[in-house]
Parts: structure tokens; sequence; C-alpha cells
């Protein structure tokens, strides 16, 4: 019994895949909403920000800089200083903390990276 | 107004973390108390506040994620982790009850008989009830997939009837194993085979019941539009667990049904 619905089932799957088209849309219009029509709040916020290549909630992973003078490591702030932790070098477990005030780059005390603070602007 | 500068979801004070511990504690205590001075009022007490809990706790994780927007894309990564995870929990869970039936079956002691199955113990036949069992779980894992599909593909109608037939099946499964449990020819009591075959398939059947609430769940969500094409983890999640319940079936079937034959 249990197999003829599920002949049955799957001959109505067949069928119905075969007379739809197959387009990759992402509204078929079958009756399931879509995120962009149905996402709501901060699921909402961060799906319109992705379109435009924006990234204010810090989703995506930082940007690599060489970290010299001419192609400094940016860091965002949202005031005007932030903490950095330096891992000198790949592994190191000893990290190197100091504060990076908003201006001119500054450099790690031990590797000599330049860093510097960029506004990075708080999403309200 | 968000005013946070991540999209990490930092969650309101709840108070059913702490109805849930105080249900643990009721349920266990009640046991203990049922089964030394025969009263059921505490361990019924905790069983009405697990429920009251569960029932609370998700309805508040469905208005954070559906309603008002919290689960952004790395909130979703944690609870997928977190899917992940406690289905990792409970194949260890199940690796246990495996682990005590091959303790026993692979070399029974001179009380069985030196035999597996034991001396006096008729097995159910494997090419009977439990074979449509299988088969039966196999479909259902093939409807939700199908299911899955519709929901990406934006069939609503396929989606609804693809998870109502997944259900139904879950249910098909449910009433042929409690048909098989009253007609078995052994019990729980009859020694260790009794007590491996029972404790094993029982906490399977259990999640069985338990999975096919889930997607119970899903299907009410789903007729009321909660899921989109994109986003649907609730469903997902059920659908993963659902995958592993026909999986552990399949190794009882094989280890059990079969080889314990």
């Amino acid at each position: 019994m249990a197999a003829r619905l599920l002949l049955r089932s799957a001959v109505q799957a067949a069928v119905t895949r075969r007379a739809s088209p197959a387009v990759a849309l992402s509204r078929r219009d079958g009756g399931i909403p879509t995120d962009e029509e149905q996402a709501t709040g901060l699921e909402k916020k961060i799906m319109n920000a992705m379109k435009t290549g924006t990234d204010p909630y810090n989703i995506l992973k930082p940007k690599e800089y060489a970290g010299s003078k001419s192609d400094p490591h940016l860091v965002p702030s949202i005031t005007n200083k932030r903490i950095i932790g330096c891992v000198c070098e790949e592994d190191n477990t000893a990290v190197v903390w100091f504060w990076l005030h908003e201006g001119e780059a500054q450099r790690c005390p031990s590797c000599g990276s330049h860093y510097k603070l960029v506004p990075h602007e708080l999403p309200h | 107004m968000a005013h946070q500068a991540h999209a990490y979801h930092m969650v309101d004070p709840s108070p059913w973390p702490l109805t849930g511990a105080i249900a643990a504690l009721l349920m266990t205590s009640g046991l203990a108390v049922w089964f030394h001075f025969h009263s059921t009022t505490l361990m019924t007490l905790g069983l009405i506040l697990l429920l009251l809990t569960m029932h609370q706790w998700w309805r508040d994780i469905i208005r954070e994620g559906t309603f008002q927007g919290h689960h952004t894309p790395p909130v979703q990564k944690g609870l997928r982790y977190g899917m992940i995870l406690f289905i990792t929990s409970e194949v260890f869970f199940f690796l246990g009850f495996f682990w005590a039936f091959y303790h026993s079956s692979l070399a029974p002691t001179p009380e069985l008989g030196g035999c597996w199955p034991p001396t006096g113990i008729t097995p159910l036949d494997p090419f009977e009830v439990p074979l449509l069992n299988t088969a039966v779980l196999l479909a259902s894992g093939v409807t939700v997939t199908w299911t899955h599909h519709s929901i990406m593909e934006g069939e609503r109608k396929q989606a609804i009837q693809s998870l109502t037939l997944t259900i139904l099946l879950g249910l098909y499964f449910t009433a042929l194993q409690a048909m098989e449990y009253y007609e078995a020819p052994f019990t729980i009591a009859d020694g260790v085979y009794g007590s491996t075959f029972f404790v094993a398939t029982g906490f399977h059947g259990l999640h069985v019941i338990i999975g096919s609430t889930f997607l119970a769940v899903c299907l009410l969500r789903q007729i009321q539009y909660h899921f989109t094409s994109e986003h649907h983890f609730g469903f997902e999640a059920a659908a993963w667990y659902w995958h592993f319940v026909d999986v552990v079936w399949l190794f009882l079937y094989v280890s059990i049904y079969w080889w314990g034959s």
C-alpha cells in the first residue's frame, strides 16, 4: 500500500517537474515568498547592504594588506581609537596589543607593520 | 533601531532556561518518588512544565527569527553548528546501545546457551514487518528531500504535499512498530536479548516520534508562509534530524533484526 502511494506521488512529481519551466528564477510564483519579499529586521538590512557591496556589520573577512607604509592595514572603527592585537609572525603566541588612534598610521612596536584607523559608520 | 556593529543576536532575558531546568529536576526526582512512594504527581508536573517550556522557548525563537529578522547569516551559521553538534551527541547516545548489543551478542554466555539469539528466543522475521518499516523510512527520506527542493524552488503546494506525506510515513512506521511490540513473542524482561532489543528500538521509536513532531511543526510553519525559498533553516534542521533517524534504523535493522536473528 505504501509502495503504491509512493509510486503515485513519484509519478506526480515527475509529471509536474516536466510541465513547469526549468528556469533558475528566484521567484516562480509557486506561492513561497523570497527573502527579497519577506526578510525583515537586521537580516533585511544586511541583505540590502550586501547588495550595494558594503559590510556595515563586519560579516566578511577583513581585507589583507601588506602592512607597509604605502599599504598599511586599514582598521575600521566606530570611535576614534581601537585596540590592535598584532600576531607579528604566523603561530606567534605572544600577541602585541596596543591602541590605534585616528590620524597618522602607527607601527607595531614589535614587527613594525603599519596600521591606520579609518572611520566606520555605526549602523543605525 | 539596532545600535550594534555586529550581526550577532544578543538574546533578551528569558525565563525558559530556568523553567526547563526546573522541569528536569521535577522529572528526575519525580521518577525516584514514583519508584519509592508510588506517586506520579511530581513527575507529571515536571513533564507538563517541560512541554510548556519547549512550546514557549521554540515559539520565541520563531518570533525572533521569522518575525523580527534576528537570524542573520552568522546567526544561522551558529544554529547549523548547533544542530550538527546535537545530532552528533545523539549518534554517540545510540553508539552506546549498539556497543551493548554487540558486547552481548558476539560472545553469548553459557547462560544464554552459548548462542545468539539465545535459547528460547524466537526473533522477529527480518523480512516481514521490519523490512516494510525499512522501506517506509527510506521512502520518507525521499519525500522530505522532495519537500526541500520544493521549498527552494518556490513550489508551495508540492512542499506541503510532500511534507504531509513524509509525516504520514513517519506515523505509519510508528503504528507498525507499536503493533510489532504488542505482537512480539518476547519482552524486555527476556534476558539481555530483550533488554538490548527494546531499549535500542524503543529509543529509536521515541526519536521517530520526536522527528515526526518536528516535521509537523515545520508543516504548520510552511502553511503559514514562515519559510522563504532561501531561508528555511528550521525545516533543514528537521530534515537533518529525520535523515539521522532513518540511518539509525538502518543500523538497527542490519545489526539487531537481520544479523541478530
